[in-house]
Formats: C-alpha cells, sequence, structure tokens
C-alpha cells in the first residue's frame, strides 16, 4: 500500500519534471516544495521561486506536501531520483523535516529554506525566513493602539509543529502583556486554516459574547474568523492578521479586518532561487546560512499598494 | 518470525543508539542553567558596549550624512539588517541636552536635543519596554545560525535590551534639563525619521 502510493507520488513527480523539462531538456532542474497553494502565501512563494529559477534558465519541480512530514519525504525522494540540481522548501515541520534536507544532502543536493525554520543548523545551505517576532510586535503595537490599550480579546494561534506558530504568539505577547487592561479571554489553534478558524471563532463569539478584539497568527485564520463574525453581525470586532495576503488587502480597503503584517514572500522565495544558482556554481552563497527578513505593518495607509505579497515603492 | 523481531529489535536498538547522540550534545547544552542568560553575561559587558563604544558614530555626523543619503550613511557607518523591509543599523553616541522626559509609559523614553535648537533631534529608550532589537544586531557579535530558532533569537534580543535598561539611570534620576552623554544602537529605515536609539550608557554630566 505504502509502496504503491510511494511510486504513484514519483510517477507523478517525474510526470511533471517531464513536462516542466520537455522545452530545454538540457536544463537543470530546480525542485520548489511548500504546503499546498490553496493559502495564497504559499502560491506567491512558489511562483516567486518559479519566476527566478525560469530567469536564471532552470527547468522547475514544483510540489506541494500539505504540511505532510511522510509526503514531504516522498516527494524528496523523488526530487532526488530525479536528480534536481537543488531545492527550494517551505518545510513540513520544524524537527520533522531535518531528516529529509540531511538526506539530500547526504546525495550532495542543497537546500534552500524560506518561511519556516528547521531546528537543526548546519544541514540546509540556507533558511531565509521573516523576522516574525519583529513583525508580530508591529502587529500588536497596532493591535493595542485599535482597541484603545484595553478591552477582551482573543488570539488565534497557528500549526504547533511550526516554530512561526509560536513566535508570532510570543511576539504579541511581549507588546500586548504590557498593558494591564488588555484581557485575553480565549487563545486556541486553528491550524492556519480558514475553514477552522471559523468554526473556532464561532465557539469564541458564544462563551465571550463581550469580544472586542482578535489576533491572529496569520491572515487565512484571520479571514476565516472575519467570516464568523460578519455572519454574526458582529464586523466591529477588531481583526489584525499576518501574512499581508490580497484577501486580507481587500478586506482592510472595505474597513473588514483593520491590519497585517506584510512578509515579504515573493522576495523571500526569489532570494532563495538566487542563493541557489550562486552555490549550484561557485559552492557558497557568500551568506550566513540563517537569514532574516524584516516585515512591514500594512493598514488602510498602504494596503492599496500591497500586492501578492510585495509592497510598492 | 524470530528472525524479524531480532532484525527489528536490532534496527530499534541502532536507532536508539543514534539518537542517544544527539540527545548527549542536547544535554550538554542544557547542563547551563538558562543558554541565553549566559551570552549576556558573557558578552555583554565584556564585547557588546566596548565593541558599540569603538564604532560609534557622533550623532551629529550621523544625521547629516543621512541628509545626504541614508544608504552612503548606512555604508560608512552602518550594517544592513532585515533587507528590504529593514533598515541601517548605526552603533551611535553624542552628547545632548534632556528636553523632555516620559517616565508615565512602560516604554519610557528621553527627547533629546543634539544642536542646541531646542528641538528634539533623537529618542533614548528607557524602557523597561524597549522597541527593536538593535543591541543584538549592530554590532555583528550574535550570529542567527547558532541558535535554535528564532525564539531563542528573539529571547536573546530582549534579554540584551533588559540587561542595557538595567544599567540606565532609574526612574527617579530626573534627567530632563540635564546635558548627557550615551553610547547606544539605533535602526534607521527612513532617511526622515527620528531616531529611536537603545543606549547601553548614558552618563548625566554634573
Amino acid at each position: 500500500m505504502k509502496l504503491t502510493k510511494r511510486l504513484l507520488m514519483s510517477v507523478v513527480a517525474l510526470g511533471i519534471a517531464g513536462a516542466m523539462s520537455g522545452t530545454a531538456l538540457a536544463a537543470d532542474t530546480i525542485a520548489i516544495i511548500t504546503p499546498s497553494h490553496s493559502n495564497p502565501f504559499f502560491k506567491a512563494e512558489a511562483d516567486g521561486a518559479a519566476a527566478k529559477a525560469k530567469e536564471l534558465g532552470y527547468a522547475t519541480m514544483v510540489l506541494v506536501h500539505d504540511d505532510d512530514a511522510n509526503k514531504q519525504n516522498e516527494l524528496f525522494d523523488s526530487a532526488i531520483a530525479a536528480g534536481v540540481k537543488a531545492i527550494i522548501l517551505d518545510n513540513a515541520g520544524a524537527d520533522a523535516s531535518v531528516a529529509a534536507v540531511q538526506k539530500a544532502k547526504d546525495k550532495g543536493i542543497p537546500s534552500f529554506l524560506i518561511d519556516r525554520e528547521i531546528t537543526t543548523a548546519g544541514v540546509a545551505v540556507s533558511q531565509i525566513v521573516s523576522n516574525n517576532y519583529q513583525g508580530a510586535q508591529l502587529g500588536a503595537e497596532e493591535f493595542v493602539k485599535l482597541m484603545g490599550e484595553k478591552g477582551n480579546y482573543a488570539e488565534l494561534i497557528g500549526k504547533e509543529s511550526d516554530t512561526n506558530a509560536g513566535i508570532r504568539s510570543q511576539g504579541y505577547h511581549d507588546v500586548i502583556d504590557q498593558y494591564s487592561e488588555m484581557k485575553l479571554v480565549a487563545k486556541q489553534t486553528a491550524n492556519w486554516s480558514q475553514t477552522e478558524a471559523y468554526t473556532v471563532m464561532e465557539s469564541m463569539l458564544q462563551a465571550h459574547p463581550d469580544i472586542k478584539g482578535v489576533i491572529s497568527g496569520n491572515d487565512t485564520m484571520a479571514m476565516g474568523a472575519y467570516a464568523a463574525l460578519e455572519a454574526a453581525g458582529r464586523k466591529d470586532v477588531i481583526v489584525v492578521g499576518f501574512d499581508g495576503s490580497n484577501d486580507v488587502r481587500d478586506s482592510i480597503k472595505k474597513g473588514g479586518i483593520k491590519a497585517t503584517v506584510l512578509q515579504p514572500a515573493y522576495q523571500q522565495a526569489q532570494n532563495a532561487v538566487e542563493q541557489a544558482d550562486k552555490f549550484i556554481k561557485t559552492g557558497k552563497t557568500g551568506l550566513d546560512e540563517k537569514q532574516l527578513m524584516d516585515c512591514i505593518l500594512i493598514n488602510a495607509d498602504n494596503a492599496a499598494k500591497l500586492e501578492t505579497f510585495a509592497l510598492a515603492k | 518470525m524470530k528472525i524479524t523481531t531480532l532484525f527489528v529489535a536490532s534496527l530499534l536498538a541502532a536507532s536508539v543508539s543514534g539518537c542517544k547522540l544527539v540527545k548527549t550534545s542536547n544535554g550538554e547544552a542544557g547542563v547551563a542553567a538558562d543558554p541565553i542568560a549566559e551570552v549576556v553575561e558573557t558578552t555583554f559587558d565584556a564585547k557588546l558596549v566596548p565593541a558599540l563604544t569603538e564604532k560609534a558614530v557622533d550623532l551629529a555626523t550621523l544625521q547629516n550624512a543621512i541628509n545626504g543619503s541614508l544608504d552612503k550613511a548606512g555604508e560608512s557607518y552602518g550594517v544592513r539588517v532585515g533587507g528590504a523591509g529593514g533598515g541601517w543599523n548605526f552603533p551611535v553616541k553624542g552628547s545632548a541636552t534632556v528636553i523632555e522626559e516620559n517616565r508615565a509609559s512602560k516604554a519610557a523614553v528621553a527627547e533629546i536635543d543634539i544642536d542646541g535648537d531646542g528641538k528634539a533631534d533623537a529618542t533614548l529608550q528607557l524602557g523597561p519596554v524597549v522597541k527593536g532589537s538593535a543591541l543584538r544586531d549592530t554590532a555583528g557579535l550574535y550570529d542567527f545560525s547558532t541558535f535554535r530558532d528564532q525564539i531563542e533569537y528573539a529571547k536573546l534580543g530582549r534579554a540584551l535590551n533588559d540587561k542595557a535598561v538595567s544599567k540606565l539611570p532609574a526612574a527617579d534620576t530626573a534627567l530632563k534639563g540635564k546635558k548627557v552623554n550615551f553610547v547606544g544602537a539605533v535602526v534607521i529605515r527612513t532617511a526622515s525619521e527620528k531616531p529611536l536609539i537603545m543606549p547601553v550608557s548614558i552618563e548625566a554630566a554634573p
């Protein structure tokens, strides 16, 4: 059963590789592995990486692991079997992904991580991540300001296996907890998911109808929470997200969600491919393994300048 | 059947012993009660303060350079941190007059005038709540790659801020109207912003 599934996986993957490299048979291939593109953040990453790879003359093999470490492991096997020159990865778990990245490294295939870290250094060549702590503090400062520094609020947390869920929550609380009149009445994970956030928000509202604000660990959960609030006729509740998606941008412009924090996802993915290209050609990137990219607050003042995880100058 | 069991057992044994190797190195790191606190203790006075003091550019000089071009000022005196959304980090020093002091907020600050025109040219953070990680990022002493994850690295930023705050004049020392000498670090993202400096020392002139 497992074997069949694995074989099927690699057939699918090879099919993609074959199709992509059909035009330039001699081109080297870069694998781009991310969570599901149903979250526009990951789609922007994959698109950014693929566009840069194409620009630099590579074929691409674009795969999604759906936040399943076992599936990610199978995708790595496929990428290794396909003889890719590098792997761009937004991983499926800080601890669980180390082995897969190590396996590729042992086969001489370098990995360049974006968005999420793994917990072991020296396995990936680069780990380029958003400065989630700095970004969360920006979001929290705006949230506190919007709340008038007081009131009951709820927090939606991301997937526990992802370091970013913890760091954002910590960044939020390092700011919000300084204000004694800000009261956290509910705190729950919705696993980065829009539909889960909708359900969680519904029950939070039932338990705490006096809620005045919701701070969310990402934009898809913020969208789910806002939809539930809207359905309950509670558009007065202040919602702040994290990511800088076009969906939340549009909501901000309509006066729905109040703010988010832009992670430069598109640029981050492009940087990773540039570093991969340099590494393939010279054997080094000339940069530290772990690199932080700062985030930018998005609210009604600058939302119009936001497009696909990049801010126009 | 037996053979399979044996085989599985030996596989397990192999993986367990492989695991142990990793665990041991984790254990050694864990012996130090709080590795972040230890980093702060061993580097703050011995390395960070001397590095900032040695490299610090006079705030008046820096302001002039920034008025010309932030990027040129950055290349001359600073380090780039955080990519496009980030800014230039500068080690700074100066002597100035405190013209305003806000101790009511937990993010207490002193507004300082460096050119004597009676207007605030920059802000010194006094804590206990401090914004940013300029102390961690400016001197090039702390490499993110050597930390487990962002959470640990963020803790270091906060611990360095807390350590610096503990060395600054306490709330019962009024600074308003006094001439002070300071050394610290600052992040500048746009040429027009008023520098928000995190000091490692503020000495009031008698």
